[in-house]
C-alpha cells in the first residue's frame, strides 16, 4: 500500500532523512520510534505534504501513485491521514463545518453526492460518543481553547469520520494522561480493518500496549537502524535507545 | 486642497445657496463652516492621517448636492434589504427622506423627524479633524433628527438607509443624522448606505450622537456603496457618565471610503466598544480614523479591527486614543489586525497612545500579514482545496467583528454579503 524508497529530505539545507526505506502492507499497524530528532515527525509531515521539506532524492508510492507528486489536499482526499502532533487553533472555524467540508471533499473525490446533514451529525455524534466528547464540541471552533488531550481525541475523531486508507499519528500519545490514552487507542482500534494501514509515531513504548503494532521500526538519525516486532519496543524501553543509536553509529 | 477645489466649492455653494434648506442649517452656520473649511481646506494625502485615504477623485466631483423633488426610478426600484423585525425604516435618497421607501412606525420613546421638520440642531462640527464635517454642514439638504427617551421597558430601533443615486458629476449626497439619548436611554440603530444601480456617487455623511448618562446605545453601520462610489463620513459621539456605546462598522463598497469617528468619553466610567471589519479588492481604499478620546477617569476603550486588502486595494485602520491628565484608571484594549490577500494590496493598521497621566492600562496589538500557513496546511490536510481553505480563513479571520453583531437577521445579512465579497460560489452560507 505505502513504499518508501531510500527517500532523502533536507529542511533548510540540513538533511534530516537519510535514505529512508520502508514497505507497508494493507491492514497492518507499524510503530515509528525513534529518539528526539530523529526524523520522525519530518516523515509524518512528507508523507501528508507540508510545505517547507524538501525532497532530495528517493520516492514514495501510495496504492500505485506518486506521493510525492500530489498536492496535500489531494493526499487526504486519496486516503492519507495526517493526525497532527500539535493540532492548530482555527477561531471562526467550527469543528462541524470542517468535518463536513472535508468528508464532501473525499465525496466528490470519488463521484458520491454531497452527504446527507442528517445522516451526516448522526455519524459525528456516534463517533463523538465514542472519544468521549460532549455535543458543545460542535459549534466550536477547530480546536479553539481546547486542552492538549482535547485536541488529540479531536484529531482521533476527525479520523474516525473520515475513515483514511492510511493514517499517520504524529506523537498522539505525548501530553495525554492515562485515561485520554485509552480513549485515543480505542478510537484508533475501533477503525484497524484489513483494508487500513496505520502509521504511528511515538516516543514511548506506552502507546504500543493499547494499539498492538504489527511492526516496530527504529528511526535513527534520518534512517530506520532496527526493525522488529512489539517485542523491540519492549525492549527499547528497558535499554534506551542508546542502544540502538550506538549500533546504528 | 488644491486652491482650484477650494475655489469650485465656494463657487458651487455660492450658486447653490438659495436652494439650501435653512431649516436643516441656517445660512450664517453654512457660510461659517464655508469659511472654516476655506481656511482649513480638504485633507489632502499629504496630511498624516489621511494618506490611506483616496481623495484624487474629488477633483471630479461635483459639490452642490443633487436637487431633485422625488427619488430617480433607480433608487424607487432597488431592492432595499429586508426589513429587520422590530426596526422601523426610514430611507433617505441622496440626502433627501423618501416616504414611499420607509416603512416608519411610531415607538413609544423614539422620535424622529425629518431635520427639515426638527426644531433642535446639534452644534456645528468641534472634532479635531471635522473638514468633511464643516462641507456636509455647508451643504446638507436633509437628515434625521433622533430623539430617544427613557422608560421604555425595552430597547428602541431604528434603521436609516441611505440611498446615493447620482453620478458625482451631477451632484454629491450629503446624509446627515442627529442623534439624541437620554439619560438612561436604551438605542439601537442600524444605518446603511446602499448605491442604487451601482451609480459613482460622492457622499459625504455626518453622525452626531449625544449619548446620556448611563444610556446605552448599539449602533451598526453597513457601508456597501457601488464600486465606483466616494464614501466620505465623520461621526462624532459624546458619551456622558456611565454611558455606553457600542459601534460596529462594517465596509465592503464604494472605490474610496473614509471614517473619521470622534469619540469623547465625558464623564466617569462611559465605555465604549468600536468593532470594524473591511474586505476591499480590486482598485478600492477603505480608510479608518478612529478617535477616543479618555476626558474623565475610569472610562473604558475596546477597539478591534479587521481588514482584508485582495487586488490593488489599499485598507487602513488608524485607532488613536488619548488619555487626558485627569483620565485615572483609563481602561483600553485595542486589536487591529489586517490581512494581505494579493501581492499588490497594502495594509495599514496604526495603534496611537497618547497618555498624560499614570495608572491606566492601556493593550494594544497590531498586526498585518498573510494567511496562517499552519492553519491552511491543517485545512489541506483534511481534503478542503486551497480555494476555500483561504476562503474560510478569511472568514475566520473577519468573524472576530462579525460574531459580536447582536442582531441576528442582521448578522445573517452581512455575514451572507461577506461570502459573496470573498466569493459566491462558495458554501460558506453553510457556516451560518
Amino acid at each position: 500500500m505505502l513504499k518508501i524508497d531510500k527517500l532523502h529530505v533536507a529542511v533548510d539545507g540540513k538533511e534530516i532523512l537519510k535514505g529512508l526505506t520502508l514497505e507497508v502492507q494493507a491492514g497492518q499497524v507499524h510503530a515509528i520510534m525513534g529518539p528526539n530528532g530523529s526524523g520522525k515527525s519530518t516523515l509524518a509531515h512528507v508523507l501528508a505534504g507540508r510545505p517547507g521539506y524538501e525532497i532530495t532524492s528517493g520516492s514514495v508510492t501510495f496504492e500505485g501513485r506518486d506521493l510525492l507528486a500530489m498536492a496535500p489536499e489531494e493526499r487526504a482526499r486519496a486516503g492519507v491521514f495526517l493526525g497532527f502532533q500539535y493540532p492548530v487553533e482555527i477561531p471562526g472555524v467550527n469543528n462541524v463545518y470542517l468535518l463536513k467540508a472535508a468528508i464532501n471533499a473525499a465525496r466528490k473525490e470519488r463521484g458520491q453526492p454531497e452527504v446527507d446533514a442528517f445522516e451526516f451529525l448522526g455519524l459525528v455524534r456516534e463517533k463523538m460518543q465514542l472519544m468521549h466528547m460532549e455535543d458543545s464540541f460542535l459549534s466550536r471552533g477547530v480546536n479553539e481553547g481546547f486542552s492538549g488531550g482535547e485536541k488529540k481525541r479531536n484529531e482521533i475523531l476527525q479520523m474516525l469520520v473520515l475513515e483514511p486508507r492510511l493514517a499517520v499519528l504524529d506523537e498522539t500519545d505525548s501530553g495525554l494522561d492515562i485515561d485520554a490514552l485509552k480513549v485515543v487507542a480505542n478510537g484508533v482500534n475501533t477503525l484497524r480493518s484489513p483494508q487500513r494501514t496505520f502509521l504511528l509515531v511515538t516516543h514511548y513504548q506506552r502507546l504500543l500496549e493499547y494499539i498492538v503494532p504489527d511492526f516496530v521500526h527504529v528511526l535513527v538519525r534520518g534512517r530506520i537502524a532496527r526493525s522488529g516486532d512489539r517485542s523491540l519496543a519492549l525492549e527499547l524501553e528497558k535499554r534506551g535507545y542508546d542502544w540502538v543509536s550506538g549500533e546504528a553509529a | 486642497m488644491s486652491s482650484a477645489l477650494a475655489t469650485r466649492i465656494s463657487q458651487e455653494h455660492a450658486s447653490a445657496a438659495s436652494a439650501l434648506p435653512a431649516s436643516v442649517i441656517s445660512l450664517e452656520r453654512r457660510r461659517n463652516a464655508l469659511q472654516a473649511l476655506e481656511t482649513q481646506g480638504l485633507p489632502s494625502s499629504r496630511d498624516e492621517n489621511w494618506k490611506y485615504a483616496n481623495l484624487r477623485p474629488l477633483e471630479k466631483v461635483r459639490f452642490a448636492p443633487a436637487a431633485h423633488a422625488v427619488p430617480a426610478e433607480a433608487a424607487r426600484s432597488m431592492a432595499l434589504p429586508p426589513p429587520i423585525a422590530g426596526y422601523s425604516r426610514y430611507t433617505f435618497v441622496d440626502g433627501v427622506f423618501a416616504p414611499e421607501l420607509s416603512a416608519s412606525a411610531d415607538r413609544p420613546g423614539i422620535a424622529v423627524r425629518s431635520l427639515r421638520q426638527s426644531a433642535v440642531s446639534a452644534a456645528p462640527p468641534s472634532a479635531p479633524d471635522a473638514r468633511f464635517a464643516l462641507l456636509n454642514e455647508a451643504f446638507a439638504t436633509d437628515g434625521a433628527s433622533v430623539q430617544v427617551s427613557a422608560g421604555a421597558d425595552r430597547e428602541s430601533c431604528l434603521e436609516i438607509i441611505f440611498v446615493a443615486s447620482v453620478d458625482a458629476q451631477a451632484g454629491a449626497s450629503y446624509p446627515r443624522v442627529e442623534l439624541q439619548v437620554a439619560d438612561g436611554a436604551r438605542f439601537g440603530l442600524i444605518e446603511r448606505h446602499l448605491s442604487a444601480a451601482g451609480s459613482a456617487s460622492f457622499v459625504n455623511g455626518v453622525v452626531d450622537i449625544s449619548v446620556g448618562r448611563g444610556a446605552s446605545v448599539r449602533h451598526y453601520r453597513v457601508q456597501q456603496l457601488g464600486s465606483r462610489a466616494l464614501w466620505f463620513d465623520t461621526l462624532s459621539a459624546t458619551l456622558a457618565r456611565d454611558a455606553k456605546y457600542r459601534l460596529y462598522m462594517i465596509s465592503l463598497g464604494a472605490l474610496s471610503a473614509r471614517s473619521t469617528v470622534n469619540i469623547q468619553l465625558a464623564g466617569e466610567r462611559a465605555d465604549v466598544g468600536c468593532y470594524a471589519a473591511s474586505v476591499a479588492d480590486m482598485h478600492q481604499s477603505h480608510d479608518h480614523f478612529v478617535l477616543v478620546d479618555h476626558l474623565v477617569p475610569r472610562a473604558v476603550t475596546e477597539q478591534t479591527f479587521r481588514g482584508i486588502a485582495a487586488g490593488r486595494a489599499r485598507v487602513g485602520f488608524n485607532g488613536k486614543i488619548v488619555v487626558r491628565k485627569d483620565a485615572h484608571g483609563t481602561d483600553s484594549r485595542q486589536s487591529l489586525k489586517g490581512l494581505l490577500a494579493g501581492p499588490e494590496a497594502e495594509i495599514d493598521v496604526r495603534p496611537q497612545l497618547e497618555i498624560y497621566t499614570d495608572d491606566v492600562k492601556c493593550s494594544h496589538g497590531a498586526t498585518a500579514g498573510k494567511l496562517d500557513d499552519n492553519m491552511l496546511f491543517y485545512l489541506l490536510s483534511r481534503g478542503l482545496d486551497r480555494d476555500t481553505a483561504q476562503r474560510l480563513l478569511k472568514w475566520a479571520f473577519l468573524e472576530d467583528v462579525v460574531a459580536r453583531i447582536e442582531v441576528p437577521e442582521l448578522r445573517r445579512q452581512i455575514e451572507q454579503s461577506l461570502a459573496g465579497q470573498l466569493n459566491e460560489t462558495v458554501h460558506l452560507q453553510e457556516l451560518i
